[in-house]
């Protein structure tokens, strides 16, 4: 969920409640300038919450009080490469769990390892995102190195319906990935079975909840979040 | 006697699995006021889509294109230049995937034959595109037919005028061929209103293309860069595979050139990923030099900068390339596969001049018969220099290059190069 959004108040409403209806990690986006991998609903809401939110960490902060399950920090490297000690020390000092850059890979596939190793020698969890453009030899070499689980991103971008096989994707990656591997992008009610039954151990829903908010408010938000979290169970 | 549907592959490959690095992928620009990828999924057919973004490395041809792709003549034949090898007297062997064999004369049909079909099974009766030579635009032209669509062809209006052949080729197959600018899209009125002699680009032209699908419910075709686009052309390599295999050679240099990257990423990649062949040599054009001029970041695949921004090796989109003979290869990228594979030092580049590709192309016509495009008479270029160097090196390799397509269509264009160069 986006920090701060759709405001304050709300946002604590809607992690808090999450969290009751059975959400196991909560994963909070801090509006970077430049939203690379991110689509129209998730650009939207951070735009608003630029506005609208005075202190983030003071936010974060409260969030951690409010949550007991992990909380993962989602930005981009680009946006804190040249703070990022500070910024790491500062999410743990807070009792972060972990980060997750969705451009490590990607961006800066030539030295993530140092990366990795500045965000763990910071006592956080790093927590790894792959998408279908990254080849075999790299998902089977990084899949064990990530924590709490692997983050398999399935569309080239968040919220846009781009059509895809998300089973066809999940089935690619399976074997390789030697790890929990939680599914995200763009999910549907229907990838969500769909990715589950090819071997996906989780999913990560951000747009949707999003959408939701905006159109509707955040008990029905919350009402998905139960739906949801009835699917998964249909397959413990 | 191996039969042709034993050669023609059952599957496509995709090379991304595969690569030494993660494939950067597309993206919207910072402070898009719309956004470009949400719009590839208005204007492309939807099976296309799914193929550019599931990324798997096997993808099942469907029964019914396979057989169409066997009514064109695939396999195309993989010929060997001998009287080019003696007459370099090299010890090295050349052998050439002939894509002029196709009934448009080049590649170009293999991808909107697959981007056609699923066009076709998806229920669009009308499929759009843009054209600058025209080799695009008579392959679009030829698939919509084969699958019972109209389309309707925005030609660069230089070319419109200058290729007169290529259009009526296009019309023949049931075309409907706009000089773009043209007066059936706003952007085109608009231009025309300003300057009622604008020559047209292909930006222009790819812009009036999109937004006439759009307009229409039309869907749009795309003809290289993208990475569906290669894996429709992966059917070059995996026939040539097949077609070496049969031979019993193993090849060691292969050769292509390279306008977006499609016939050379269709022919080289199936190789790279299947670890066949030592060496792989992309060539450009000299005057159009973006291996050696070129930088490798985000930058727009169209100049109109409607489709989603991807990483390549560019000279800009409002990059404006000298009119070179080879149409095919004024563009300002490289797929970013193929940019990829290069940066990663996998892939070596070559550039020529027009000049030298000239006396290459000259040359292939007097020892093997055939006259090749422009386009493809680079990568002859290279298939020369490279036998030379074998002989120099007293090496036996086996050099197998792309032809990629003929030129019997370009002759005013061979006319215009011999006068000036003999
Ligand atoms: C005969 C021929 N060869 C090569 C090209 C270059 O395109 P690509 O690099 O996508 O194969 C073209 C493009 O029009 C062409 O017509």
């Amino acid at each position: 969920m986006t920090l701060g959004y759709p405001d304050e108040e709300n946002f604590i409403k809607f992690i808090k409640g999450a969290e009751m209806l059975g959400s196991d990690i909560m994963e909070i986006g801090i509006p970077p300038k430049y939203a690379k991998y991110d689509g129209p609903v998730i650009r939207k809401s951070y735009s608003i919450v630029s506005k609208r939110v005075k202190d983030y960490l003071a936010l974060l902060k409260l969030a951690r009080k409010e949550l007991t399950i992990p909380i993962v920090i989602l930005t981009y490297l680009e946006e804190f490469e040249k703070n990022l000690d500070e910024f790491l020390e500062e999410l743990k000092s807070m009792e972060i769990d972990g980060v997750l850059f969705p451009d490590l890979l990607i961006d800066y596939i030539d030295n993530y390892e140092d990366y990795y190793k500045r965000i763990k020698s910071h006592g956080l969890k790093a927590v790894l995102f792959v998408t279908p453009t990254v080849p075999d030899s790299i998902i089977s070499k990084v899949s064990h190195l990530s924590d709490i689980f692997l983050y398999y991103g399935v569309r080239p971008t968040t919220g846009v319906p781009i059509p895809i096989v998300p089973s066809a994707l999940v089935r690619r990656v399976r074997d390789l990935v030697r790890n929990k591997l939680v599914v995200g992008f763009g999910l549907s009610t229907d990838d969500i079975r769909e990715v589950i039954l090819a071997g996906a151990d989780g999913v990560a829903i951000g747009t949707a909840y999003i959408e939701k908010i905006e159109k509707e408010g955040v008990s029905s938000a919350l009402e998905l979040v139960r739906g949801l979290r009835g699917i998964l169970d249909e397959f413990s | 006697m191996v039969k042709n549907d034993e050669i023609f592959p059952s599957f496509w490959y995709n090379i991304i699995p595969d690569l030494p690095k993660p494939l950067p992928p597309p993206r919207d620009p910072p402070d898009a006021e719309f956004s470009r990828i949400d719009l590839l999924r208005t204007i492309m057919p939807k099976e296309v889509l799914r193929q550019q973004f599931t990324v798997e490395r096997y993808i099942k041809i469907p029964e019914e294109l396979r057989d169409r792709y066997l009514t064109i003549g695939r396999p195309t034949p993989l010929m060997r230049a001998k009287r080019l090898e003696e007459y370099l007297k090299t010890p090295a062997k050349i052998y050439f995937k002939f894509e002029g064999a196709t009934p448009t004369g080049s590649h170009k049909i293999n991808t909107a034959l697959a981007q056609a079909y699923f066009s076709h099974e998806e229920g669009i009766e009308h499929v759009v595109t843009e054209t600058g030579a025209g080799q695009w635009g008579t392959a679009v032209a030829l698939a919509a037919t084969m699958f019972n669509m109209k389309s309707t062809i925005f030609m660069v209006k230089v070319s419109y005028e200058q290729k007169p052949m290529r259009k009526a080729i296009m019309q023949l197959y049931g075309a409907d061929v706009f000089p773009s600018p043209s007066d059936v899209t706003e952007i085109g009125k608009k231009i025309l209103t300003e300057n009622p002699n604008h020559p047209g680009s292909l930006g222009i032209a790819m812009s009036e293309a999109i937004r006439y699908a759009l307009d229409h419910g039309y869907k749009y075709l795309v003809g290289s860069v993208l990475d569906v686009v290669i894996l429709h052309q992966s059917v070059i390599g995996l026939e040539a595979m097949k077609q070496l295999e049969l031979l019993g050679e193993e090849p060691d240099v292969l050769i292509g050139c390279v306008g977006g990257g499609s016939n050379f990423g269709g022919f080289a990649f199936p190789f790279i990923g299947h670890k066949k062949g030592k060496r792989f040599i992309a060539v450009g054009s000299e005057e159009v030099p973006k291996f050696s001029r070129g930088e490798y970041k985000y930058d727009y695949p169209d100049s109109a900068g409607l489709l989603p921004l991807i990483k390549m090796i560019t000279l800009g989109k409002d990059y404006v390339p000298p009119p070179i003979y080879s149409g095919g290869l004024r563009y300002h990228g490289a797929a970013p596969t193929l940019s990829l594979l290069i940066k990663e030092g996998i892939i070596e580049w070559r550039e020529y001049t027009e000049k030298e590709i000239y006396y290459a192309a000259k040359l292939f016509m007097q020892t093997q018969g055939i006259v090749p495009a422009p386009e493809s008479s680079h990568a002859i270029k290279a298939v020369i220099d490279e036998a030379i160097r074998a002989r120099n090196q007293n090496e036996k390799e086996v050099i197998v290059f792309n032809l990629s397509g003929h030129g019997l269509l370009d002759l005013t264009n061979y006319e215009s190069m011999m006068k000036r160069w003999g």
